[in-house]
């Protein structure tokens, strides 16, 4: 099995305004963004569970033109409200490094 | 003449957009900024904030940068635009683009005249929105949180310190009639910034807001990306995009990637007076270092909507600073927070929230196991009360010091205390605390009268 660090060569996150937590994946070739792109490690279920949050909530959207898939969520807390962690949500990336694909 | 009205007058076929900055205030690279003047740009767009840096510059009318960056950044820009006769626009002034944002850089750009002797038109355009505006549309159940859950009420519109509306092109369409040489706006889209004036010279929308959506974050879509000025050379084709910086290479991929930038659909993006989609969008290399782009479209909008941004305070922040690497403490840390919070509790009486980071255990990403299998070396510990005065948050942020630094537990080897201080103080009183009340899109029929634009002569 390979893990997403060791396929992506953009692994990373951000918020899209202050309610939205965004992650982009990126790959090197069609090939292997097309193999992350089947994996079922990337669907809304398995994402969902790894973030707490309902599949229906995340919106998982492939951008061919390079070679990329987009995730976007809702912010547990939204950005900046007391009790924050992350406030750019520049370091939520983190627990999709080891998903097995 | 105006730089806007000799610009307009002029027609250009090909249009020469240089975006000085994509977060005005932290300070512009110089040496690709010049290298860009020299391509002769027909004007000069830089954006000045953002929402990213969270609600305390919204709530507290503060700048996030410097003033004395700020002021120079502002110099290199405006000094430059009068020198070429160019238009100079700079979008949501100040970070925040409310008004005490706005009013900071109207009075430093008129300082900056003032000290070059330069005499110009300049026009504002305020963002700040009435309440009772966003209440109406709270009302009619018209007003939409963005992305998210965030619920909001009269009474927190009422009660925030500043509310924003995110303008579209026309406020900006609006003060280019006055004729004016630099338009400095409160809060804004960044791409009106740089797709107001193509559009009024008549360019394909759909290239336009392309071109605009990419070169708001000047060098960002190259490799390897960056913030030197970004130049783009628009005609009835398509635009051209290259940095001014010669490391940094606009390729067909590093664009195309830059759609994914902080968006949460990189497709499709919804403006105030219509959607680009970018699905279809070509991206041909010219050479190595600049990209050709075409091919997207604009759909208008069916009614035109606006992004309302609002800040409240919700407290008065204090925060506790200490480390310890002794590892029977760390592995009793997670248990420990909780006992002295209830000891603080039983001590300090008021109305306060206690938010505790241990850094190394659970700072930026919050654990779903309790136990430690794997204790970390070091853990940093922050420790962030919220009172409602700030006397009652650094109380309350003393306590908690003290008596974690002395807490008890079984097998504790290091009985003369459990924390190691950086300096002292530890606990610092930090400000005051905002929220977002509001980050909701709402209709806006009246978006071209919404936003009010002045001129002066100076």
């Amino acid at each position: 099995m390979t893990q997403l660090k060791d396929v992506a060569t953009v692994v990373r996150s951000k918020n899209a305004g202050p309610l939205t937590l965004s992650f982009d994946l990126m790959f090197p070739t069609v090939q292997t963004f097309v193999q992350a792109l089947s994996s079922s490690a990337l669907s809304a279920e398995s994402i969902g569970y790894l973030y707490d949050t309902a599949a229906h909530q995340v919106l998982i959207t492939p951008y061919p033109a390079a070679c990329a898939i987009k995730i976007a969520m809702p912010r547990k807390t939204v950005s900046g409200s007391p009790g924050d962690r992350d406030v750019y949500g520049a370091q939520q990336h983190v627990p999709l490094l080891e998903i097995e694909l | 003449m105006s730089a806007v009205r000799a610009l307009l007058n002029r027609k250009p076929h090909t249009l020469r957009v240089l975006s000085a900055s994509g977060q005005l205030g932290y300070g512009i690279p110089s040496k690709a900024l010049a290298t860009g003047l020299a391509r002769q740009p027909d004007f000069i767009g830089c954006d000045m904030g953002s929402v990213d840096p969270g609600p305390a510059y919204l709530g507290s009318g503060e700048m996030a940068t410097s003033p004395a960056i700020t002021r120079s950044d502002l110099e290199a820009v405006l000094v430059a635009a009068r020198r070429l006769d160019i238009p100079l626009i700079i979008g949501t002034a100040g970070t925040a683009g409310a008004g005490p944002h706005l009013d900071a850089t109207l009075a430093m750009i008129r300082s900056i005249a003032k000290e070059h002797q330069l005499h110009f038109r300049l026009a504002s355009i305020r963002a700040d929105l009435n309440p009772e505006r966003v209440i109406q549309a709270l009302d009619a159940n018209v007003l939409k949180a963005l992305g998210g859950e965030l619920p909001v009420t009269r009474a927190d519109l009422m009660a925030s310190a500043h509310i924003v509306g995110q303008m579209g092109c026309a406020p900006f369409e609006q003060a280019l009639q006055l004729d004016p040489d630099v338009i400095i706006a409160g809060r804004a889209c960044d791409t009106a910034i740089f797709a107001a004036i193509p559009k009024v010279l008549g360019f394909n929308m759909a290239n336009v807001m392309h071109m605009a959506k990419i070169i708001e974050c000047t060098s960002i879509c190259c490799e390897p990306g960056g913030r030197d000025a970004m130049l783009a050379t628009l005609d009835d084709q398509g635009f051209e995009l290259e940095s001014m910086n010669p490391d940094r290479s606009a390729t067909p991929l590093s664009v195309a990637a830059h759609s994914l930038y902080e968006q949460s659909d990189p497709m499709s993006f919804t403006e105030p007076d219509g959607t680009l989609r970018v699905d279809q969008a070509l991206y041909r290399a010219i050479d190595d270092r600049r990209t050709h782009v075409s091919g997207a479209t604009w759909q208008d909008a069916a009614e035109t909507t606006i992004k309302v941004e609002a800040s409240q305070l919700v407290g008065h922040r204090a925060v506790l600073l200490a480390g310890t690497a002794d590892p029977r403490v760390i592995t009793r840390l997670p248990e420990l927070m909780k006992i002295v919070e209830n000891t603080t509790r039983g001590l300090v009486s008021g109305e306060y929230e206690i938010y505790p980071r241990l850094y190394g255990i659970d700072g930026v990403y919050p654990r779903q196991d309790s136990k430690l299998l794997n204790a970390p070396r070091e853990v940093f510990i922050l420790v962030e009360v919220i009172a409602k005065t700030p006397e009652l948050a650094l109380a309350a942020t003393k306590t908690f010091k003290q008596f974690l630094l002395h807490q008890g537990f079984s097998g504790r080897q290091c009985t003369g205390g459990n924390l190691a201080f950086p300096f002292t103080p530890p606990e610092l009183a930090a400000g005051p605390a905002y929220r977002f009340s509001a980050y909701h899109v709402m209709p806006a029929p009246d978006h071209q009268t919404l936003f009010p634009v002045s001129i002066e002569t100076l």
